[in-house]
């Protein structure tokens, strides 16, 4: 702190003694529009190159700006648009400009310190953007995080299942952690965002991770999914270290900036958009094909006189169809209004969207409500806030892993068709003889819901403390906080049939309430100076950040309920669990930035972070960066026409990742016995040496730019590296613990991330561009301090991964032949071989069509939905011949008979060529309405179409949630759907 | 220029408000538990008594386990689940699988005996700094830990048998060598003599109270006695066993299910019987039907036993009983019970009075509705007519695999289907491999 101040005052001095020389004075005024239409644009910079001084265009497009000397040189630059230089001089002094749209979006302005940014043309990262409208300009999304799949390069992004309301793991870069958490840092509007996944305390029906109400099984939504995508004006993803060292100890997974919309000086837009659609399962598998012969073998004679009189009196059901048949509605609303004047604006949108899926009784509502101001107070300081509030309601279902016989997925695969489970006339279920539950009583009767009231705010100020025409020091202090209430309540009445007549515990009810508070505070100073000529700006950055969390979850399980009662009062016995978070974060960041004329940019920087959350709270970890673009093509020397751009960027820089909350502690947790109450000693040793994991980037590329921009090609290769890697090691079981967080190994990603961006076609009738992503990586880990070790399964005859010296961290072993020195045999990698992805974009007249593509190749999943239908004798394919390399067993048969000596069977390839997107618009043009208002009619889809060989209904699934290694291990999920929308929107 | 004062003013009013002006950190104690160092070195009484619930209480913990494990390697029953295949898979031996290392069934019944253990271990340091007892308190609070202490490593080692156990664990970092099936049996053995002596020099009345029985160092000697029959017999130590029993709270006239207790509830917090699975349904707990066949006409334990409404199947497997032995969720288990200490005694007068065993066997017999012993007076003879009675006596309870198992019996044990293999032990826990002494 007392350096800050030091470093503070010298500041200021310099400000004081740099003096101001007058002379020579004139007056230039212009006006500046837009090539393509023609209309002024508001809100232009326009400065004097090589200083600070300028002003921005009015509601007009006009601008006046006073300048010393007899002639300078201007830059005209704006959001969107490539920048533009014009020469005026006291005879000259009026100057028009026009600017033209960037479809290249090397214009476009990158945030790369905390308190600053850069443009894209001289960055030396590779930092992907997402625009509103790649976002939501195609097609309706469902939720945030399900926007991102395939728009950006090096992310591998999943969903863990496709119930409705979310839930989604992305991980950049490969895997960053192998025990916390891979998932990015999410920023809104300068808010640290919280995303936890909060269990609704299924486990105690579903009893898949032993005894207790918590689990990582229950398929949590996490809360990015609140966001209402149709806010965001940008996403930026920071995806290494050599990006995201400015954000430290929580940056390890990458950085995620959500800039939301503003309003823009001008007329006030109305904007009315209505979205109807339907979702239907992506992929039905159907169901064996049962006969006589096939029943007699697989089950019994008795089954076999079942069957038949089933077959007869044709009641032979699709259990599948009536499961997950069901075409559910969507609906999505929304009202935007938007404007300002020079000195305010404004940005106002609501979301009200209500969507069902394809199971009955399961479905997402949401309604969101944004505000967004900003005001020039003074000339010298600007305010912002943004603000939103979230409520949502998603009733989820109850799928995935259990040991009960009771989550609707376990009870479906175990159900023969012949079994009867429809209600009777009076609604009452029979009960299902293949399984603890009746699953189509449960789908009706139980209630699991995820209800959330959210408010996030952010503030900002800006001070310009001091500013000539060589110089400047503002002032950035910024608040934000993410508050919310999560209610989870999960109710099995005691009529269901695995909870009456002494199965279950005669009704459950589980009520859970989270309540969240992360504050974020920030200071910064940034110093611009311009020494000498034009040619050289420096900017200096330091600034101070505290975060702070709190999270405090209270889980009450009621069971032995008093009739159809659901109050936790209304109940023979009472369970409550309570978990507290709290952590605080304090950290300071300095950075330096050079740009020589555009020509090279260097930057230098260094995070401090230190956290409650390790062993020693108030020791520094630093986290430096470092990076170089050079521009070639801005050179004098450059003459090559045809090639506009070509520039060679490198950047290196470290982040950390925390251990998971309470690693660093060894508790004694609270246990009853008889009324007595007991404390007892965690199976989890802690360490008190714990320290936050730390990420190396080196990453380098090129840029290039060729036939006017028209073609873009960009190529990024990085190396990273992790270090102090958080395991949990798994302790000799003697010692009375069983697992311990500790910083003991090594990893490294390689990956290659190339992108192909055409512009060829751009006049005023058609436009055609068109992005191609190319992305891979490959993940080793190069020290391991413990044993090799298998995780993130249920168990190696079943498929693991293994964490072993010199092999991928994301391998899949099990059991066969010639196993390794392990005893076992590497069958496949979550990881996939490479990702592509295709996105074009054409507007002809008046229509849009746009469509996304997305090429996911290789990659395994364990897939326990087949082991689970075979042996309950129900897999579609079990008669089937397409897997015995003898060609004598239906796939069932020989599926169970390699269960146990090889895994092989329930190992597939998860690789996949979808759809992602597709929309079709028509523009109504205004002059049809009397210029009153612009329609577009449209319609999109998502998924629509899907390409892949995996035996189950989508190869993106994980039973586990997004944590640490264990996505695309599958049991049973909510499968997911398409989603067909038809679209009017309508601009006032 | 002129507003530069209060633009200064403004940015340190910011810098002041945001709290950024504190950069000293306060270390944030574990908001959700009681902390481990904090009650090795200030427990007070109360903590320690806490301490006594949470290791009683721990006991429970994973034990179904345990008793699943036996009960099916043993051949006692079947657990049909469609949830996991591993039941009627690896613990049969189905095919060519073989136990996991890593599987649940060997880890958690293993690991949860040492939390005992070390619950037990964080007691016995703890209430060395409690000023709140007097010494005969503490005699019997380390009387209790010690004695429990024994009794999980008895069934740490039932589990792990020739691959040996470690006795030496107060150190998790410094952990002891794995000792051997026999020297590990003498290290109970010794562990179970200490405790007996700290509880008999430990005055009337504990300082604290157990759920259920057994609440004082009289009563708990008596179990701790019960334990160390237990042992001798394992380590054939016949004259051992006697003498044991003569001092624990075997009644040959009493009441056969007198014993300490696993108290289980259904009330919040507190702990279910996991043996315990609901009758006639399709995930059940099924007698192996050996236990039909062999059982002898009249014999009351049939009752242990009852006939479902449709034979359960599973995996090429059917039986047409489920294991009755506890009604609900909340009966309790027996650590060990009279009925168990009558048949060591008889199993121990064996070669030495085969005419008490004799006799000892009657009560077993005639209480379950079979007349007096006719058969012959051999030793062999004797044992077999022991072993029948243990298998039905204790069905359920843990007995069976271990009974087979130290009368190099286990090639006796029903094979269901071809290829199906009778373990011996349960792999060492992947924990314990290519670690310290591992």
């Amino acid at each position: 702190m007392r350096k800050f101040y030091k470093q503070f005052k010298l500041l200021l001095l310099f400000t004081f003694i740099t003096g101001v020389a007058a002379a020579q004075q004139f007056t230039v005024t212009g006006k500046v529009t837009d090539g393509s239409t023609g209309e002024a644009l508001i809100g232009v910079n326009v400065v004097i190159k090589g200083t600070t001084t300028g002003v921005i265009t009015d509601i007009e497009g006009n601008y006046s700006l006073d300048i010393d000397g007899s002639s300078a040189k201007l830059a005209y630059s704006f959001i969107g648009y490539f920048t533009e230089e014009g020469d005026v001089s006291s005879t000259t002094n009026t100057l028009d400009m026009v600017l033209m749209e960037d479809v290249t979006k090397l214009e476009e302005v990158v945030v790369t310190g905390l308190a600053s940014s850069i443009k894209r043309s001289n960055l030396a990262n590779s930092v992907a953007s997402i625009s509103s409208k790649e976002l939501t300009g195609t097609t309706t999304q469902s939720t945030m995080d399900g926007a991102l799949y395939g728009k950006f390069k090096g992310a591998n992004i999943t969903s863990n299942s496709g119930a409705p309301g979310g839930g989604i793991s992305i991980k950049l870069r490969g895997i960053t952690s192998i025990n916390g958490s891979n998932e990015p840092l999410y920023i809104i509007d300068g808010v640290y965002l919280d995303n936890s996944t909060i269990s609704a305390g299924l486990n105690i029906v579903s009893a898949a991770s032993g005894g207790g109400s918590q689990s990582n099984q229950d398929n949590p939504s996490n809360r990015i999914a609140d966001i209402d995508p149709e806010d965001i004006e940008s996403i930026e993803v920071l995806k290494g270290a050599s990006a995201a060292a400015m954000y430290g100890s929580r940056a390890s997974g990458g950085v995620i900036i959500i800039t939301t919309k503003k309003g823009k000086a001008g007329k006030t837009k109305i904007s009315l958009a209505q979205s109807i659609g339907f979702v239907k399962i992506l992929n039905p598998l159907g169901v064996r094909d049962f006969n006589e012969q096939r029943v007699k073998d697989t089950y019994s004679d008795d089954e076999v006189a079942l069957f038949t009189a089933a077959k007869n009196a044709g009641t032979l059901r699709n259990y599948e169809d009536e499961l997950y048949g069901h075409k559910g509605l969507l609906s999505t609303t929304r009202l935007t209004l938007s404007g300002g004047t020079d000195k305010s604006n404004f940005f106002f949108g609501v979301t009200r969207k209500n969507d069902e899926a394809i199971v009955k009784n399961t479905g997402y509502e949401k309604t969101s409500f944004r505000l967004n101001l900003g005001h020039q107070v003074t000339d010298w300081l600007e305010m912002d806030v943004s603000s939103s509030f979230i409520n949502s309601s998603a009733d989820r279902g109850f799928f995935n892993n259990d040991n009960s016989g009771t989550t609707m997925g376990i009870s479906f695969v175990s159900t023969r068709p012949w079994t009867q489970l429809l209600p009777d006339a009076d609604g009452n279920y029979p009960n299902n003889p293949n399984s603890a539950s009746n699953f189509l009583q449960t789908r009706d009767l139980i209630t699991n819901n995820e209800s959330i009231n959210r408010l996030i705010g952010g503030v900002s100020a800006t001070a310009t403390i001091f500013k000539d025409d060589k110089q400047n020091l503002k002032f950035i202090g910024r608040a934000g906080v993410d508050y919310y209430n999560l209610a989870t309540t999960a109710i099995f009445p005691n009529s269901l049939q695995f909870q009456k007549d002494g199965n279950g515990t005669n009704g459950v009810s589980v009520q859970g309430t989270t309540v969240n508070r992360n504050t974020n505070y920030s200071a910064f100073l940034v110093h611009t100076i311009f020494p000498g000529s034009e040619n050289l700006s420096l900017t200096t950055q330091l600034g101070l950040t505290a975060e702070n969390f709190d999270n405090n979850g209270i889980l009450g399980t009621a069971t032995n309920l008093n009739g159809a009662q659901t109050n936790l009062d209304q109940s023979g016995s009472r369970d409550i669990a309570q978990s507290r978070l709290i952590q605080k974060d304090r950290g300071f960041f300095v950075q330096e930035e050079v740009n020589y004329n555009d020509k090279i940019i260097a930057t230098l920087g260094l995070r401090g972070d230190k956290s409650t959350n390790n062993g020693d709270v108030n020791k520094l970890f630093y986290y430096p960066k470092a990076s170089l673009a050079i521009n070639l093509h801005e050179f004098d020397f450059w003459s090559m026409d045809n090639i506009d751009l070509l520039k060679f960027r490198i950047a290196y820089g470290q982040a950390g990742n925390f251990a998971t909350f309470g690693s660093k502690y060894t508790p004694l947790g609270g246990i009853i016995i008889n009324g007595i109450p007991g404390i007892r000693i965690s199976s989890v040793q802690g360490n008190s040496d714990v320290e936050p994991e730390r990420q190396e980037e080196l990453e380098f590329g090129f840029d290039l730019g060729l036939l006017q921009n028209k073609i873009g090609i960009d190529f990024t290769y990085y190396i990273k590296t992790v270090t102090d890697q958080l395991l949990t090691r798994r302790v000799p079981s003697s010692s009375g613990f069983t697992s311990q967080v500790v910083n003991a190994a090594d990893m490294k990603n390689k990956g290659v991330e190339i992108g192909l961006n055409l512009n060829l076609v751009n006049t005023d009738e058609i436009k055609w561009s068109s992005r191609t992503s190319f992305w891979t990586n490959k993940a080793e880990v190069t020290r391991l301090d413990i044993p090799s070790y298998t995780t993130g399964g249920f168990a190696d005859f079943l498929g693991q991964f293994r964490i072993k010296e010199g092999h991928s961290p994301t391998e899949i072993i099990g059991v066969g032949a010639n196993p390794d020195e392990d005893g076992l045999v590497v069958f496949g990698n979550a990881e996939a071989d490479f990702q592509m992805s295709f996105h074009n974009s054409i507007n002809y007249k008046n229509f849009e069509f746009s469509m996304l593509w997305h090429w996911k190749q290789g990659g395994e999943n364990i897939n326990l939905t087949t082991l689970l239908s075979d042996l309950n004798g129900t897999s579609f394919d079990f008669d089937k011949i397409d897997l015995d390399p003898e060609g004598n067993l239906g796939n069932g048969d020989y599926r169970l008979g390699e269960l146990g000596s090889n895994s092989a069977p329930y190992i597939e390839n998860a690789g996949y060529v979808r759809m992602r997107e597709i929309g079709v618009y028509y523009n109504i043009p205004k002059s049809i309405f009397n210029d009153v208002m612009s329609l577009k009619v449209g319609f999109s889809g998502n998924n629509l179409i899907n390409f892949f060989e995996y035996r189950s209904y989508d190869p993106e699934v994980s039973n586990f949630g997004g944590k640490g290694l264990s996505s695309g291990v599958e049991v049973t999920p909510f499968p997911s759907a398409k989603r067909f929308n038809f679209h009017v929107i309508a601009n006032f | 220029m002129k507003n530069i004062y209060l633009k200064i003013s403004f940015v340190l009013t910011l810098i002041l408000g945001l709290g950024l002006s504190s950069c000293n950190l306060d270390e944030i104690p574990d908001p959700n538990n009681a902390g481990l160092d904090d009650i090795e070195k200030n427990a007070t009484d109360g903590d320690i008594r806490t301490l006594i619930s949470g290791t009683e209480s721990l006991m429970r913990n994973d034990i179904g386990f345990y008793y699943d494990v036996s009960g099916i390697i043993g051949r006692e029953y079947y657990f049909f689940t469609g949830s996991d295949p591993r039941y009627t898979g690896e613990l049969l031996g189905k095919g060519e699988s073989t136990l996991d290392k890593a599987g649940f069934y060997g880890t958690r019944p293993y690991a949860g005996r040492y939390r005992v253990i070390k619950n037990a271990n964080i007691l016995i340091a703890a209430v060395k700094n409690v000023t709140a007892f007097s010494d005969q308190e503490k005699n019997g609070i380390v009387g209790f830990a010690k004695t429990v202490q024994a009794y999980s490593y008895l069934l740490a080692l039932n589990l792990q048998y020739q691959n040996g156990i470690r006795v030496d664990v107060s150190d998790p970092e410094n952990l002891g060598a794995f000792l051997s099936h026999s020297e590990a049996l003498a290290a109970i053995s010794s562990l179970l003599d200490d405790g007996n002596s700290m509880l008999s020099s430990a005055g009337d009345d504990f300082a604290f109270t157990l759920s259920s029985g057994f609440s004082d160092p009289v009563a708990f000697a008596k179990f701790n006695r019960a334990i160390a029959a237990r042992v001798a017999l394992y380590q054939d130590n016949k004259a051992g066993a006697l003498s044991a029993l003569n001092n624990s709270f075997m009644d040959l006239n009493g009441d056969f299910n007198d014993g300490p207790i696993h108290f289980f509830s259904l009330a919040g917090g507190d702990a279910i019987n996991q043996v315990f699975r609901t009758p006639d349904q399709s995930e059940a707990l099924v007698a192996h039907p050996s236990f039909i066949t062999d059982l002898r006409p009249n014999d009351s334990r049939i009752s242990k036993v009852a006939v479902r409404s449709g034979a359960a199947e599973l995996d090429d497997l059917s039986g047409d009983y489920d294991v009755a032995i506890y009604s609900s969720q909340e009966s309790p288990i027996k650590l060990i019970r009279n009925e168990e200490l009558i048949l060591i005694y008889a199993e121990a007068n064996i070669g030495t009075n085969n005419t008490e065993a004799i006799t000892a066997l009657n009560i077993i017999r005639n209480t379950h509705g079979l007349g007096d012993y006719a058969g012959g007076m051999t030793d062999a003879e004797l044992t077999d007519e022991v072993l029948y009675n243990r298998r039905y006596s204790l069905f359920g309870e843990g007995h069976r695999w271990i009974d087979m198992r130290r009368h190099n019996r286990l090639d006796q044990l029903p094979i269901d289907r071809t290829g199906d293999d009778v373990w011996e032990q349960m792999p060492r826990p992947v924990s314990e491999v290519g670690v310290q002494g591992g």
